[in-house]
């Protein structure tokens, strides 16, 4: 083969393997990105999963102040911050357990029987978004939890 | 390209994708495997919670127990998925179980078991892994006053 052949041959495979590398790179990227998507999206669903469950558990055995309806509200926030911060009394400054997950997306609803007295109690979360960098996922009413409330029921008491 | 040199794009590409899918497959199937365990786990909490919150020591009450677990609002693979096969059971001392206990006053503790939570497997299948994966939580809790205890 005559030098000039070999070379036109050498970049000719150059040639190849630049459309190769940008063609395995998309495919490489897109599987790293979905990846990279999906397992946040999921490590930060189980968080939520979690932080509810301790809400919930935390609700049903709280006691159920229900003197006015300020008290009740109160006692719905402590419970909220149960679930964002793992704490019913933050300190200033407290980290939520996902991030940007607020007191305000978490919904608190009691069940109750005929005289206003709680049976149990429902947890979950509302229109959480979860940047994922390439796609946002929003969760409402998931994840949720009902427990039963076995805490004392006290009608006539204030939230300190 | 030298003949001992053809295949060679093939094989790495093969072993490539093989690694590709396992590494997909962990964290796509093993996430969504840990999210159920964990749904898993806060249903039986609520269930054997509620459970031990109907008994009252009367036939009846154990009945209410059952009646009250079948209809938990919870769902799992990220809040689709009914529970289906929950087991409820009643114990004296917490040794011996029983389904639908004889002596009901003598019951003074709750076990719940979500045995049945089947998550199929869908990347890590195709790099060697099972087809899917089951994913059971066991709960217990005592009544009276109602507390988890496991």
């Amino acid at each position: 083969m005559s030098r000039f052949r070999m070379a036109r041959a050498a970049s000719r495979e150059r040639g190849h393997a630049m459309l190769e590398l940008a063609v395995s790179s998309a495919v490489m990227i897109s599987c790293l990105a979905g990846t990279f998507q999906f397992g946040y999206t999921f490590y930060v669903y189980n968080q939520l999963v979690t932080a509810v469950g301790n809400g919930g558990r935390y609700a049903a055995q709280r006691t159920y102040r229900a003197s006015s309806a300020r008290d009740i509200e109160k006692g719905a926030q402590a419970i909220r911050n149960m679930v964002v911060y793992g704490d019913a009394q933050p300190a200033p400054g407290a980290q939520p357990i996902a991030a940007n997950l607020t007191p305000e997306q978490v919904d608190v609803h009691w069940v109750t029987d005929g005289k206003n007295a709680p049976s149990a109690v429902d947890v979950s979360i509302r229109e959480y978004k979860v940047d994922a960098v390439f796609k946002t996922f929003t969760f409402s009413g998931r994840p949720g939890v009902e427990f039963p409330f076995v805490g004392r029921y006290a009608p006539s008491e204030r939230e300190p | 390209m030298k003949a001992k040199q053809r295949g060679f794009v093939l094989i790495a590409m093969s072993v490539t994708m093989l690694l590709l899918l396992a590494v997909i497959g962990l964290a796509f199937d093993l996430g969504r495997v840990y999210i159920a365990r964990n749904e898993a786990q806060v249903f039986t909490d609520a269930a054997a919670m509620t459970a031990a919150s109907k008994m009252d020591g009367t036939a009846a009450g154990i009945a209410r127990a059952d009646e009250a677990v079948a209809h938990l609002p919870m769902r799992w693979n990220l809040g689709t998925r009914e529970f289906k096969g929950v087991i409820v059971e009643f114990s004296a001392t917490g040794e011996k179980w029983e389904r639908d206990p004889k002596d009901a006053s003598a019951m003074t503790m709750a076990r719940v078991t979500a045995p049945a939570n089947q998550v199929e497997i869908t990347f890590l299948r195709a790099a060697g892994g099972p087809d899917s994966m089951t994913v059971p939580a066991r709960s217990t809790a005592a009544s009276n006053p109602v507390r988890l205890v496991q």
